[in-house]
């Protein structure tokens, strides 16, 4: 679990991408004529993928080599957040949300030639259980899972302890995504370089270079597509080169002289530059949780509602956004990003109002000290940030952010942290904010985030969100659902629980000879349909 | 036998100044430390501009005559952020160089003047400290000490230790042998009498050169480790923080890194020209 309770640390910040208002989710390829089969796709990306093993994934980098090699249960359509059949064709839930039922299609086999069946499933469910910490994205979906009954050879169902509406968005992930049993079987270690790495997507794996470069094949013979995807039966592409370019200069440069065809990862300080150089960028707003200063309310002066209030209005989003982001980005206008199903707009609460913010820590006591930091029974109103560079613009907005509240009178301390050193602070509790995103297409992000059962990113002992938090996860009833989690983005916002800043955006820059790449609802790249001009 | 030959002698220190000054890659060295280190005693005599507030109006402008440096992605003025950077990235290397100094030359006096079994022991410790490259050293230590101005100034300081001791060991033999050294010995001075008044007096010299070299050497060190995030936490000024900061922003705002690096490379070149004259110096008399 660990990986995954770090917010903002490499392994705990998924990316996922939903449809952004300008973009339908690929690029466009009408200029460039019908999609040629066969070539090489190379992709410019940003970390090297230290496992491109799904269920071990945990980065962005990585999960999307990892999406690539497996199939999943359904598959979420990004623009309404619905499910649709991919490995299963149909499935039912119980009312209590507790137990899933899965009908497999037939036919459809992992590339060592064992089919996808109902005991693959089970295999795939208990492996998970098993990695433990090894798998901290999966592990946590199947939190409180209680064991896979196979029905017949192609039905199977999943039962859970404790409800966990969550589950069927989950089964969409490539983190849920089906290896072979015989690879479940495999040393975690070894699988998260491809060795006996085997699953039934649309590619398979074909090499590993440590900081050099990731390469899969094509997987001929695949038939068993999304429904999402443009076209069906095998990739267009016969191989995919992810080549690991650390740093971003080097990208740009790469893309911009043709030695790849397509960069992830793109900096807002490179945009104007990409854009003027024919590069074509594809933007995607990330759902799930948006970036956000996270209070440790279990110690002053953040245990004071009324700093965190102040703290809230203090925060010119807009600003942020402007100065040190691009258009590409979007202010948060609530705790989740507008791409989230059950997302509520919360503009009016997070507008910008340094005044009303004043007048609230001087009501509460707080009066201007030395350096315009304000102060009360002789403690002077400072904060921390604690942080790692997960997304490389952290520093720079964090730095604004210090600038715009140190008009209000409050001296924010940025903190910049390894992620190991992140996680020992946020156990010790010797911080009072914490900073990063965690993305996912369902509102349950808000328990794993604020849960005191799950990650507690705000150390609260006695939660007033706790109620809300568990019913949603008991409920499949999506009006209900969006209700209670309505309630606890209020919640969140008004009480100053969560300070969120602006939504995370994946921008990546297409060459001439990149065409028909796409993003997957709950995440990262597809590269079913894409294909090459070169 | 030429006894008073190698009597000690000492260069007149006006005289010096005056040779130092005909020399106009020289003169022009002195000067750019001699802003540098005023620039750090008294920033805002520079500038009255605030290092840590910016204008996000005026973000990401060109050098100008508003602005000489141009401006950072949150439109604070980087000549003020390099003016009151230099505070802090000096007072690093000051240190850094004060810890070199003091414990090397410590190191090499014992194992130069005790000799046998001490100057064994010390002298393979700094074998060792030398056989590891100064900057992976410094990045080791760092490591453990933590994130700061000081942890990089001690780390920096530890990875010279190694060249001092060399240097002022070495001095030390040679001033131990001298007629003076053995005069005094022999008129019943005692070992510490003899230490500090004979032979570390005539042992410093080289090791005044090599403390100016180090200087410049420290400076890009104490930039590197503050480049790699080790130095002060944002937003600190500190020049190879500044460096950093700016490299995102190469393709479409040169300056950024640019500037600060200019001014890392001028004090660098600096110190080395004065550590250079200072060596000669010395070879002369």
């Amino acid at each position: 679990m660990r990986r995954r309770l770090r917010i903002g640390a490499a392994g705990g910040v998924l990316l996922a991408f939903a449809a952004a208002g300008c973009s339908n989710g690929t690029n466009g390829a009408a200029s460039a004529g019908p999609p040629r089969p066969g070539g090489t796709l190379t992709l410019g990306i940003a970390i090297n993928p230290e496992c491109v093993d799904p269920q071990q994934a945990g980065a962005n980098g990585e999960v999307n080599v990892a999406r690539q090699l497996v199939d999943s249960l359904t598959d979420q359509d990004p623009r309404t957040g619905a499910l649709r059949p991919w490995l299963a064709t149909s499935w039912r839930s119980s009312a209590d949300a507790t137990r899933f039922t899965f009908h497999l299609r037939k036919g459809a086999t992992f590339s060592d030639g064992t089919p996808v069946d109902a005991a693959a499933l089970r295999a795939n469910l208990d492996g998970i259980v098993r990695l433990g910490a090894r798998s901290p994205i999966a592990g946590s979906y199947l939190a409180g899972y209680a064991g896979t009954t196979v029905d017949d050879p192609y039905t199977a169902t999943v039962r859970f302890r404790t409800p966990s509406a969550q589950f069927l968005q989950a089964t969409s992930t490539p983190s849920l995504g089906l290896l072979s049993p015989r690879s479940v079987a495999a040393d975690p270690g070894g699988r998260c370089h491809g060795t006996r790495l085997v699953g039934s997507g649309p590619f398979v794996f074909s090499g590993y270079q440590q900081n050099q470069q990731v390469v899969l094949r094509k997987r001929s013979g695949y038939d068993w597509g999304s429904p999402l995807w443009r076209h069906h039966g095998a990739a267009y592409l016969d191989r995919i080169v992810f080549r690991v370019l650390p740093e971003p200069g080097v990208r740009t440069g790469a893309v911009q002289s043709h030695q790849v065809d397509a960069i992830t990862d793109v900096q807002p300080s490179d945009e104007a530059t990409l854009t003027k150089s024919g590069v074509t960028e594809l933007i995607r707003a990330n759902p799930g949780f948006v970036f956000s200063l996270y209070p440790n309310v279990s110690r002053a002066p953040l245990k004071d509602p009324v700093v965190r209030q102040a703290i809230q209005l203090g925060v010119n989003r807009r600003e942020v956004v402007d100065t040190v982001l691009t258009r590409s980005y979007r202010p948060a206008s609530s705790v989740l990003a507008r791409s989230t199903p059950t997302y509520t707009d919360l503009s009016a609460k997070l507008a910008y109002d340094p005044a009303a913010a004043r007048a609230a820590l001087a009501r509460d006591g707080w009066r201007a000290g030395a350096g315009g930091i304000r102060t009360k029974a002789g403690h002077a109103l400072r904060v921390d940030v604690v942080f790692t560079a997960t997304f490389n613009q952290s520093q720079q907005v964090l730095e604004l952010v210090q600038q715009q509240l140190r008009a209000i009178g409050v001296d924010l301390r940025l903190r910049p942290t390894t992620p190991g050193e992140l996680t020992s602070v946020q156990q010790a509790g010797t911080y009072d904010f914490s900073w990063g995103n965690l993305t996912r297409a369902d509102p349950d992000i808000l328990r794993t985030l604020f849960s005191t059962r799950f990650h507690n990113a705000d150390r609260l002992t006695d939660s007033p969100l706790e109620k809300d938090l568990t019913a949603q996860a008991a409920t499949l009833d999506p009006e209900r659902r969006a209700a209670l989690s309505a309630r606890v983005q209020t919640a969140l916002v008004a009480g100053g629980y969560a300070i969120p800043v602006f939504e995370l955006t994946q921008v990546v820059g297409l060459g001439p000879t990149a065409h028909g790449i796409g993003f997957e609802a709950s995440s990262r790249l597809q590269l079913h349909d894409a294909w090459t001009s070169r | 036998m030429t006894v008073f030959a190698d009597l000690p002698v000492r260069a007149a220190p006006v005289r010096g100044a005056l040779r130092l000054l005909r020399r106009p890659d020289l003169a022009l060295a002195v000067l750019v430390l001699a802003v540098v280190v005023a620039a750090a005693a008294a920033p805002g005599v520079f500038t009255a501009r605030d290092p840590l507030r910016g204008v996000p109006a005026d973000r990401l402008r060109p050098p100008g005559p508003a602005h000489p440096f141009g401006t950072d992605y949150l439109g604070r003025d980087l000549y003020a952020r390099v003016v009151h950077g230099a505070g802090e990235s000096l007072r690093a290397t000051v240190v850094a160089v004060l810890i070199a100094l003091v414990v090397g030359t410590v190191l090499g006096l014992l194992a130069g003047f005790v000799g046998g079994a001490v100057d064994e022991v010390l002298m393979r410790i700094v074998d060792v400290l030398l056989a590891i490259p100064g900057l992976l050293l410094s990045l080791t230590v760092v490591t453990v000490l933590g994130f700061g101005t000081a942890q990089v100034a001690i780390a920096v300081g530890v990875a010279g230790v190694a060249g001092f001791a060399r240097l002022s060991r070495s001095e030390v033999l040679r001033v131990r042998r001298t007629g003076y050294v053995e005069a005094a010995r022999g008129a019943g001075v005692r070992w510490y009498g003899v230490l500090a008044r004979h032979v570390l007096p005539n042992a410093t010299g080289p090791i005044g050169a090599l403390a100016a070299l180090e200087f410049g050497t420290a400076v890009l060190a104490v930039s590197a480790l503050s480049f790699l995030g080790f130095g002060a936490p944002p937003p600190t000024p500190e020049w190879g923080a500044l460096v950093a900061d700016g490299r995102n922003y190469l393709a479409g705002a040169w300056w950024l890194a640019t500037m600060p690096g200019l001014v890392v490379a001028a004090v660098v070149l600096a110190a080395n020209r004065i550590g250079r004259a200072l060596e000669h110096t010395e070879e002369g008399t």
